[in-house]
Formats: structure tokens, C-alpha cells, sequence
């Protein structure tokens, strides 16, 4: 099991960033801890996956209250049908951004790319989702309506490499 | 943004909803029309091509075909188009790419109301 610690920082940076930017809510940074594989804690779960000179997914994951409150401070303005309408975009958008914005973080490289898909959400407690087996980092942050918490399941493609013995073993996620 | 009394005329091209209600938020009131828009690359080009807007503001992650694809698409069949990419894949790969295929400006989300105003009226002028 090989996880790599230095994929934390980019993505607190990116979440404070943009949470603070789009919601203008102050998030602080929690524990963190490991998990063998991206298990949400909460009910609403948003996954990414990525893809590139890195491997794996991302999975963001919080309480629908505190999902339901983030949506509403990024749709100011909106009238309670027209957040219904956005809800599940506007918390896939969040994830895109800040995943997004770590990526830029990441990679310095101006040879290697890294991409993302395009997010994935679930809500509800009975809803099964597809995760990677991957040794995962999860990182706490704290807003004033509650926890969001950030899987991280990325490998370095070189390690793959290694363990597979090839790069015919990747695919995008 | 309008010129001789004409409006000039943007299609958005974005999977999130969010995005494409922002970007409409910030240029409608500012006097600019919003002709279409579109949820991936494939439709960018088909609307692109049926509309002939005066720009486009385009997002990368898509499904189907990618923003890079689809502005690349744009870009041959008319070399004079007018597209921003407006992303969250700030990485420096993905902006020189698109100055090469001849986009006109880099936006990164998420983004401040001046920031696409003002990338939509250099790209414009």
C-alpha cells in the first residue's frame, strides 16, 4: 500500500479557495486520516475521476443539509425552483472546480497532462456507487454548516507502471 | 455589449448548468445576447456552425467531445471564431494548447464577474 501525502496540500488549497470563492463561506481544515478504499461517510457523495500522469478518483462527500446550504450560497439570488433544479449540477460544478484547481497544483509539468471526468453524483443512503480499490487519503475540512470530506485515491502512473509492469494496465477512470 | 445598435452575440458551451446560468448572469445585463448553448463538443460545433455567434465561451471537461476538440473543430472551419475557454483545469498545458489552436483567452473557474467581462470584450474588440 503506497500513498503519497503530498496530494493533500493542493487539494485543501483548491477546496478552501474555491468553497470560499463561490459559497463565500470560510472552510478550515480537519483531520486527516487513510482508508483502503474512497468509502463516502456521508449521503451525498460526488466523484471524480483522474486521469493522466496520475490514477484514480477523488470522492467529496458530505450531509445533504450541508450540501443543500453550499447550493444555496452559491445560487444567491435564485429562487428556491430554480436551486431544485440546479442542486445536483451546482454540487457537481463545486466538485469539477476544485478538483480542477488541484490538478493545476499538481502539475507543474508543462509535457504532462492531467484530466478529470466529468463529476459523477449520488444521494441518498441506499445508492450503490463504483469505487476504485485504492489506498486513499481523507482529508476533513470544517464549514460553518458542517464536515465536507475529500477521498483521495490517486497513484502515480510510474507506480502502476512498476506494478503492472506496463502502461497497457491504465485506462481512463 | 452593443455596436451600432446590434448586440453581439454569445453561444456558451458548458455540461454544468451553474456555469452557463453565470456566465448568462454577467453578460445579459451587460447588453450582450445570448444566442445558444450547448452541454458538449459535439453540439458546440453543430451550434456553432448553425448560429454563427460573434464568440463562444467554451469549458474543457466535457463528455462526448472535449472543449480543446470541439474549439479545435471550430477554429478550422472558421478561422475567424472568436473563442474564450472558460475551465477549471488551470494547468499550463492545457492554456498554451489552447493559445496554439488560436483561442483568444484562458478563463479559470471558479471566476469574478470582471474577470469574463472583461476576457468577452478584448476578445471581442
Amino acid at each position: 500500500m503506497k500513498i503519497n501525502a503530498k496530494y493533500v496540500n493542493p487539494f485543501i488549497e483548491a477546496a478552501i479557495n474555491v468553497i470560499k470563492q463561490v459559497a463565500k463561506i470560510q472552510v478550515r481544515r480537519g483531520h486527516l486520516s487513510f482508508k483502503a478504499k474512497p468509502e463516502p461517510s456521508f449521503g451525498v457523495s460526488i466523484i471524480v475521476g483522474v486521469y493522466g500522469f496520475l490514477t484514480g478518483q477523488v470522492v467529496y462527500s458530505m450531509k445533504t443539509e450541508v450540501a443543500e446550504r453550499l447550493v444555496e450560497k452559491m445560487l444567491v439570488g435564485k429562487s428556491p425552483e430554480e436551486r431544485k433544479v440546479l442542486y445536483i449540477d451546482t454540487l457537481g460544478e463545486l466538485a469539477n472546480m476544485i478538483t480542477g484547481n488541484a490538478t493545476a497544483l499538481l502539475n507543474q509539468h508543462k509535457d504532462l497532462s492531467l484530466n478529470i471526468t466529468t463529476p459523477a453524483i449520488a444521494t441518498g443512503e441506499n445508492i450503490s456507487i463504483t469505487l476504485v480499490q485504492k489506498p486513499t487519503l481523507v482529508l476533513g475540512l470544517y464549514t460553518q454548516y458542517g464536515p465536507i470530506e475529500i477521498s483521495i485515491a490517486l497513484e502515480e502512473r510510474d507506480v502502476i507502471d512498476e506494478i503492472d509492469g506496463g502502461e497497457g494496465a491504465l485506462s481512463e477512470v | 455589449m452593443a455596436e451600432n445598435g446590434k448586440k453581439k452575440r454569445i453561444l456558451i458551451v458548458d455540461d454544468a448548468a451553474f456555469i452557463r446560468t453565470m456566465v448568462k448572469d454577467i453578460l445579459v445585463p451587460r447588453g450582450f445576447e445570448i444566442v445558444g448553448e450547448a452541454t458538449n463538443g459535439n453540439e458546440a460545433v453543430q451550434k456553432y456552425m448553425e448560429l454563427k455567434p460573434d464568440l463562444v465561451t467554451m469549458d474543457i471537461t466535457m463528455k462526448e467531445k472535449d472543449g480543446l476538440e470541439a474549439a479545435r473543430e471550430i477554429l478550422k472551419r472558421d478561422p475567424n471564431a472568436r473563442i474564450i475557454m472558460v475551465t477549471a483545469l488551470g494547468q499550463e498545458k492545457m492554456l498554451l494548447e489552447s493559445f496554439k489552436i488560436g483561442v483568444k483567452d484562458f478563463v479559470v473557474k471558479p471566476f469574478e464577474p470582471e474577470r469574463i467581462l472583461s476576457a468577452v470584450e478584448k476578445a471581442l474588440a
